[in-house]
């Protein structure tokens, strides 16, 4: 009796024992489950004079991000569920040293999956050129970090590496509709000039090689000598073009814009193409009303329809035609504009690239099912990148964005916005 | 003759719009001179300070809603109390032989000023309140920009006041005596730390009027105008010889003239190019500038 009684006790121990020790050691698996993260590092310019792209950018990845981990985060490849976590916000200051060196450091001492952001296309060229050309190409030791740009917005930038992604307008596309409709909107414009400023390497190249180009391609007839088409030597037709079409320069910094605006003034263009910067792009319009020029067409960059050109010269700018890739003009759109003024950045072309990209990421992240673990980061990484490569479709704040994997390209959905009376408005929308 | 004469026209104006914008230059040129003539040293964050004082002018005309006089009174007060607070961080502690330690002081000041002016308004170009900036004078083939008109007038007014200061007051002389021999003015009961931070604060209030009327020129502020200023101002400042007030004017004109025809003939890639090498050219061939003194200090 005593002996069954003992066998008894012994089982009831053994089982208590199992218990406990059972929950030993799933109670740290539980908590690292609990508190894994998907990690992403982001960075742009928050000093110096583009310090708003980086501000702006931040604001939106931000906001996105907190609205995901809101609806419970991103799907892990073992089943559970983990938030998505901006590890950092870096200043990469427009900087191309700045920006590689944030680059180097975020693949070797942190657990990011993916690097976010990147304010200047010529950042971001310097910087796509140490990540490894080619996926899996053991004699390349270039960076292996999966890059996924908002604002870097020059053409063709992501074919520099298979790492390098971009959620960006296609500028070609967009200009080239863009004439198109003007030039059956507005079929008593005839000429057209322009100017640019050439120490900014998305204005002086955009304009040159695609506005130009494009106003031509539509019947539009440059003021003054012919304007080649260019060959397939880029370079070579640039500098042919600038030697032909007389395009007006100035710098980013420029105080004083009387020599171009009044030489445009004597070209008397019924169209006037300002491919630059707010900053600069405000100091020739405000001469241009100085001067009173007055053309039938105004047509801007994209960078430049924000808020900051409204700042800088609402008055003067009235009339500027210009094509972008973020207007509030769906549900998903207004709601995201508003999480994003209250987090205090503004949304425009390319801080909403950044709202898009969380959920890109999310998306990537959720396709590759990876595992969010400190020992599996570059495992983590080249799944998230094949994952990233593989997704043809996002949803976009304005419809849906399309992406190539094999040049890391996107193709945007946009509209055509124009400042009336003080403000951006949607003239049209070719979606 | 007709091409002769429109292209003569266009030249003219070219050269006419850049001496009128020089003014905003030979402003910013005086401030630089009239510190390094009174301590014989450089103020690398002149302009900086100068453009802060409009950024805080424009604070208040954002928030007070208020008249461009007092816009530009602000700018001027503002500028002028940061010009004591240069003073005092760059210059005062440092030893008065040590001229490349207040040197890279103000270089400091000048960036942290121009950080300062970036993070409070993330570096965006903020619209400036213009003077005449509707005023347009046709003469004959010829148009001139009122507000260029009035910032030139100013500028003029400015400096002679500035110099009837500095000739005609017992600051002014306590400001020679101090530049000239500063034992001697110490001898004479004068304090040399008074009379340098009252140079700094007169230079930093035509700084102020310097910078509200280089915005009102543009229409806009924005941070990226602080180093080209600072540059052109250095240009000027040595072009006109060091110290010599006279001589920033003049330079500060004429390099506003020089590069319109610059840019005029040779596009905007070349302007500062030929800027420059007027620059070199000066300190190689006349390293004392147009109107400067062979530093004769006892």
């Amino acid at each position: 009796m005593i002996r069954r009684g003992t066998e008894k006790m012994k089982r009831v121990t053994r089982l208590v024992s199992t218990v406990v020790l059972a929950a030993t050691v799933a109670m740290p698996l539980a908590a690292s489950a609990a508190d894994r993260s998907v990690k992403v590092l982001g960075w742009g310019a928050k000093s110096g004079p583009l310090k708003s792209f980086g501000v702006n950018s931040e604001a939106a990845l931000r906001s996105a991000i907190a609205q995901i981990n809101a609806a419970g985060g991103v799907k892990l490849g073992d089943g559970s569920s983990a938030p998505l976590e901006v590890i950092s916000y870096e200043d990469s200051a427009c900087k191309k040293d700045q920006n590689i060196a944030i680059l180097r450091k975020t693949t070797s001492t942190t657990d990011a999956i993916v690097g976010m952001g990147a304010t200047c296309s010529g950042s971001c060229q310097a910087m796509f050129g140490v990540l490894q050309k080619k996926v899996g190409d053991s004699s390349d030791s270039g960076v292996q970090m999966p890059i996924l740009s908002d604002t870097c917005i020059r053409p063709g930038l992501a074919k520099i590496s298979e790492w390098a992604f971009r959620n960006v307008p296609n500028e070609v596309a967009m200009y080239d509709k863009l004439f198109a409709w003007l030039r059956s909107e507005n079929p008593d414009v005839k000429t057209f000039s322009g100017g640019t400023e050439t120490d900014q390497g998305h204005s002086f190249i955009t304009h040159t090689a695609i506005i130009v180009q494009a106003a031509v391609r539509h019947g539009f007839e440059w003021v003054g000598p012919s304007v080649p088409e260019l060959g397939p030597k880029v370079k070579q037709g640039m500098k042919e073009l600038q030697a032909a079409a007389k395009t007006q320069h100035w710098l980013m910094g420029d105080t004083n814009y009387s020599v171009q605006a009044r030489k445009i003034k004597k070209q008397n263009p019924d169209m006037i193409l300002v491919s630059s910067h707010p900053f600069s792009a405000c100091g020739f319009l405000k001469e241009m009303k100085r001067q009173k020029v007055k053309p039938k067409l105004l047509v801007g960059l994209t960078s430049s329809a924000s808020q900051e050109t409204l700042n800088g010269c609402m008055s003067a700018a009235e009339g500027l035609i210009i094509p972008t890739g973020f207007a509030p003009i769906t549900p998903e759109a207004v709601s995201a504009n508003e999480i994003v003024s209250e987090a205090g950045g503004f949304l425009d072309l390319h801080s909403a690239a950044a709202w898009e990209n969380a959920y890109l990421v999310k998306a990537a992240v959720e396709k590759a099912g990876i595992s969010a673990n400190s020992d599996t980061v570059a495992e983590d990484r080249r799944k998230f990148r094949d994952a990233l490569a593989s997704i043809s479709e996002s949803a976009g704040l304005i419809g849906p964005v399309t992406r190539d994997g094999a040049t890391g390209e996107a193709s945007k959905p946009y509209v055509y916005v124009q400042v009336v009376n003080g403000e951006w408005k949607v003239i049209h929308d070719p979606r | 003759m007709d091409d002769f004469w429109f292209e003569f026209v266009e030249v003219t104006q070219s050269i006419g719009d850049g001496v009128l914008f020089g003014s905003t230059y030979a402003l910013i040129g005086i401030g630089f001179t009239l510190i390094f003539g009174a301590m014989g040293k450089l103020n690398v964050a002149y302009a900086a300070a100068a453009m802060a004082g409009a950024y805080s002018s424009l604070a208040i005309y954002i928030l007070f809603d208020a008249p461009l006089v007092v816009i530009f009174i602000v700018s001027a007060i503002c500028a002028a109390i940061l010009g004591y607070l240069v003073y005092l961080t760059c210059f005062r502690f440092i030893p008065v032989h040590n001229h490349l330690a207040a040197l890279m002081a103000s270089v400091g000041g000048l960036f942290f000023i121009d950080e300062v002016i970036v993070h409070a308004t993330r570096g965006s170009p903020l619209a400036f309140p213009s003077m005449f900036s509707e005023a347009y004078f046709e003469v004959g083939p010829y148009g001139i920009r009122g507000d260029l008109l009035f910032v030139f007038f100013i500028g003029l007014i400015s400096t002679g006041v500035l110099l009837y200061v500095l000739f005609r007051t017992r600051l002014g002389l306590a400001t020679r005596a101090v530049a000239q021999q500063d034992v001697a003015a110490r001898l004479c009961g004068m304090s040399i730390h008074l009379t340098n931070s009252t140079t700094f604060a007169v230079a930093g209030l035509l700084g102020g009027i310097a910078g509200a009327m280089t915005a009102a020129a543009v229409g806009i502020l924005s941070p990226v105008m602080i180093l080209p200023l600072t540059i052109k101002g250095l240009i000027v400042t040595v072009i006109g010889g060091l110290g010599s007030i006279p001589g920033a004017i003049i330079a500060g004109l004429f390099v506003g003239g020089f590069e319109n025809v610059v840019m005029y003939f040779r596009g905007i890639d070349e302007r500062d190019m030929y800027v420059v090498a007027l620059l070199f050219i000066f300190l190689v061939f006349r390293p004392n500038g147009l109107f400067g003194k062979t530093i004769t200090r006892d």
